[in-house]
């Protein structure tokens, strides 16, 4: 699972990671021009939306549309802001709470596009992805119907 | 000739993800075409008998987002793709 064109690395993976060695790794094969790197890492909550304690988060995916979108609105927010290059990793399947969803990496210059292009993709990943969840409480599923706005 | 030619040369295949999978209790099916006339994808998804197509749900052929007024021909992959909720 994953592509790695040249100025952007996308995995999409089905086992549990810390997302670290991942990102040294990644971080390892930056230029030196690229000085400023913004990272965002999202873990599963304890809590389901309504409230109730969360037993797993199930994410399922659509294999290769799912790949070829992120890397179509990676390419384009990293232009659009003038950052380098950027690391997506995105979980599926079923997780527990406190395991990584999803962490996102942006390199850059300087700190502003590298901060500006991360929150952008990342609003990209929840919004333009086909990522769906499905929250489990007591043994019952429910699929989300949309994700919490940002700033919420 | 491979055993699936002939099947996928009259017939669509559907998808149904998260939502969208668990009410129709299906993932994937073969859909035959009607062969006299060009099928939208709003067309194929009512013969699905899931109700009317939701606004919010996205319509991809052959793994493109398109119009749900697209047509489809045979051999075509359809999904059918409840409002992303990732990251």
């Amino acid at each position: 699972m994953g592509s790695q064109p040249a100025d952007l690395e996308i995995q999409i993976l089905d086992q549990p990671t810390s997302g670290g060695l991942q990102l040294d790794t990644w971080l390892r094969s930056r230029a030196a021009s690229d000085a400023a790197t913004a990272v965002f890492m999202g873990r599963v909550r304890e809590l389901a939306m309504d409230g109730q304690t969360l037993d797993a988060l199930e994410l399922d995916h659509y294999p290769g549309l799912c790949e070829r979108r992120i890397e179509t609105f990676t390419r384009r927010l990293l232009e659009q802001h003038g950052a380098c290059s950027a690391l997506v990793l995105h979980r599926v399947g079923r997780l527990l709470p406190g395991e990584l969803i999803v962490l996102v990496a942006v390199s850059a210059d300087r700190r502003g596009p590298a901060q500006r292009c991360c929150a952008a993709l990342l609003e990209a990943l929840k919004h333009d992805a086909p990522f769906w969840k499905r929250e489990w409480s007591h043994g019952v599923g429910t699929w989300l119907s949309e994700n919490t706005p940002l700033g919420s | 000739m491979n055993a699936w030619q002939p099947d996928s040369a009259q017939t669509v295949k559907v998808l149904l993800f998260a939502s969208l999978r668990e009410q129709a209790g299906w993932s994937d099916r073969r859909i035959p075409l009607n062969a006299v006339a060009v099928s939208s994808a709003r067309e194929i998804w009512d013969r699905l008998e899931l109700g009317d197509l939701p606004q919010v749900v996205l319509v991809a052929i052959n793994q493109e987002i398109v119009s749900a007024d697209h047509p489809v021909h045979a051999g075509d992959e359809l999904a059918f793709l409840p409002p992303f909720t990732g990251g």
